[in-house]
């Protein structure tokens, strides 16, 4: 992985230094709440509802053993003993005091890590398909590209106070998307043309949020030489013509459906045309020289391999097999297998990991993983290299640390925000619908006659649970003080893109999980075969049948006026 | 859900972001029992102003709530207060790894 140079050390130190003289002043009272806010916001705190929340960034996900347990101990020392995992393969620390903020920095930088640009309307963190650099079906490792734009975006000074935050993703598996790169701001499709040269597919304009919307193809090739001017470009013309006035029009997304995508890309193009330099061009030395940090581990050659995963998921262990077979995703090298450590365990809230579990993973990574993990953006881990031959000892391991749960993609592999159990901004309550869900559907024969389906949950309409990309979506919203859900049907976020459709009237929450159950009930009855997932069945018959499940004969047809 | 009967003023405190309620003697603390009741929102929102003008080393983003007081006890209004004056209703994870409230 990428290891800083003195200049990247250097930065992130000055920084730190910067904050502990800015929070200085705000513990004294030189500085009020309005002038400290903006700071505060630039390095990643925010003020939550119970607490200080820090948001610390994890460049496209991953993770040395070293940093996980540097996050374990800053867990224990300065928060409750737990991090979270957010859905833009973040960590979240939610009960910091302000005091010990610099102190928390500080010890972040000492494993090159920071918690720059993790708020505020600047370039977010990169995020990326948690399988890069393993995936069988990956054209290219987008890794490289992730970390060369997070070095361009770093401290950029013209993109540092954009109309609104700014999110890129980057897959190089044009056959899967992993990363929702259609619900982006930018979104890099890594392809090849028709010469055999591979580059990117830019899209634009996607995004959540109150108004969800699929990103547009506005080049379908850029050269990787052109990728910084290029997105210097976009960032331009958004910078330029994004809205300042209303911040719920302010988003990219906003812009380019106003102006039209064939208006945006004239624009992008036209100043591409003006401001290109060879400056800003990727000479192929330097993607050569950032490639060679995500060069592949000293993989051992495994004769045979390729089938054992398959073995061990047939085996008489069934609780090793369900977990192979739900856990486990096939590995470009053979031998090796990739491990989703699933966080979503019953009774505890979806991405929460404790600091005794921060270090044993660091651990296991060491032993079993070349010391990697990777967050996901569904709020799970990754441990991307693992002998298929040591699943069985790396099953028994996680099963003694409460992380051996064999539900991934399935009912209750949940993405929760946290709702307004901790967020200012939420309206309602997600964590205990995701616990409800938990509690219901945690039957492993029962999640894999159901097989892949994702429930995705969020608390506002910001949509940091990412509901309207969910198979089913719920979210939350607040009538007269009291919590009420939307459930919504058919979203999903990779190729073959979606914004899921209301189904009816909002709910109240003792429905909304009976709601769920009924949806899943009518899939069960409806479907072709126990080989068509939930989404294909939705997709085939509609929504009509789960609404007549879930409303009754009103079809809760006074829904979509709320 | 009760009707308000009376408004108090709350912030969070900016040592720690923790709930702060406004009692009637000025100071500030973390328990909603402790809060002044105020006669109507006219009231709450000049006792904002003046905690914003004089106390925002101590509190951040102060504000007026409507609550029903009955007694000793000091009802809040919304879901939002509820938890605010409770603290999260899901587990917190613990060091080692158990599950506690």
């Amino acid at each position: 992985m990428y290891e800083y140079d003195d200049y990247d050390r250097r930065i992130i130190t000055e920084r730190a230094q910067q904050f502990r003289g800015q929070v200085s002043r705000r513990l004294s009272g030189e500085i009020t709440e309005d002038e400290f806010k903006p700071l505060r916001l630039q390095n990643g705190l925010y003020m939550q509802l119970h607490a200080y929340m820090l948001r610390v960034a994890i460049p496209y996900g991953l993770l040395s053993s070293a940093q996980v347990r540097k996050l374990a101990h800053i867990a224990r020392k300065f928060d409750r003993g737990y991090a979270h995992l957010t859905t833009r393969q973040n960590i979240q620390y939610n009960w910091p005091r302000l005091a010990d903020v610099p102190a928390i920095l500080d010890e972040l930088a000492t494993v090159d890590m920071h918690a720059v640009q993790t708020s505020g309307n600047c370039v977010r963190n990169i995020t990326s398909d948690h399988f890069a650099g393993i995936a069988r079906d990956e054209l290219l490792d987008p890794r490289p590209y992730c970390e060369i734009l997070r070095q361009w975006s770093t401290f950029h000074p013209e993109f540092a106070s954009l109309p609104r935050k700014f999110k890129i993703a980057v897959t190089g598996s044009p056959g899967e998307d992993r990363a929702a790169v259609r619900f982006h701001d930018i979104g890099l499709r890594i392809v090849e043309n028709a010469e055999k040269e591979r580059g990117f597919e830019v899209l634009v304009g996607g995004g959540l949020g109150r108004t969800p919307l699929i990103g547009s193809v506005i080049r379908e090739f850029l050269p990787k030489r052109h990728l910084l001017s290029y997105i210097e470009s976009i960032l331009r013309v958004y910078n330029l013509h994004g809205r300042r006035d209303n911040k719920y029009k302010a988003r990219i997304k906003i812009l380019v459906a106003a102006l039209g995508v064939d208006e945006f890309r004239r624009r992008v193009e036209e100043d591409w045309e003006a401001t290109r330099t060879p400056a800003l061009e990727l000479p192929d030395e330097e993607i050569a020289r950032v490639s060679a940090f995500f060069a592949p581990p000293p993989y051992e050659s495994i004769p045979g391999g390729a089938d054992r995963a398959a073995a061990l998921a047939l085996g008489p262990d069934r609780v090793l097999g369900n977990w192979v077979k739900n856990n486990i995703v096939a590995h470009k090298v053979p031998g090796y297998s990739a491990v989703v450590i699933s966080v979503k365990m019953p009774g505890v809230p979806p991405g929460d990991v404790s600091d005794t579990q921060l270090d044993a993973i660091a651990g296991l990574a060491e032993r079993y993983a070349f010391g990697r993990v990777v967050v996901t953006h569904t709020q799970n881990l990754v441990l991307p290299d693992v002998k298929t031959a040591d699943l069985p000892r790396l099953h028994a391991e996680l099963r003694a640390l409460d992380l051996g749960q064999a539900n991934v993609d399935k009912l209750t592999d949940v993405i929760t925000c946290p709702g307004l159990d901790y967020c200012a901004l939420a309206s309602a309550r997600s964590i205990p619908l995701s616990l409800e869900i938990a509690d219901r559907f945690d039957r492993i024969d029962y999640l894999n006659d159901v097989g892949d389906v994702s429930i995705k949950i969020s608390g506002c309409i910001n949509a940091c649970g990412h509901h309207h990309v969910g198979n089913i979506g719920i979210l939350g919203i607040d009538k007269r003080g009291e919590e009420f859900y939307q459930l919504s049907l058919g979203g999903s976020p990779g190729n073959d893109a979606a914004i899921g459709e209301i189904l009816g009237r909002a709910l109240a929450q003792d429905e909304i999980v009976d709601a769920v159950q009924k949806v899943i009930d009518r899939y069960l009855g409806l479907r072709d075969s126990a080989d068509e997932r939930f989404i294909e069945a939705v997709r085939r018959v509609g929504l009509e049948p789960f609404r007549q499940a879930v409303y009754g004969a009103s079809g809760g047809a006074d829904a979509v006026a709320e | 859900m009760p009707d308000a009967n009376h408004w108090i003023v709350t912030g969070n405190f900016t040592d720690d972001g923790a709930v702060a309620w406004r009692r009637a003697d000025g100071t500030w603390s973390r328990r909603l029992a402790d809060a002044g009741l105020l006669p109507d929102e006219a009231t709450a929102t000049a006792l904002v102003a003046g905690v914003i003008a004089n106390e925002q080393r101590e509190i951040c983003d102060p504000y007026g709530i409507a609550v029903h007081a009955s007694g000793d006890a000091i009802a809040t209004l919304t879901t939002r207060e509820r938890i605010r004056a409770n603290g999260p209703t899901v587990p917190l994870r613990r060091p080692d790894g158990g599950v506690s409230r």
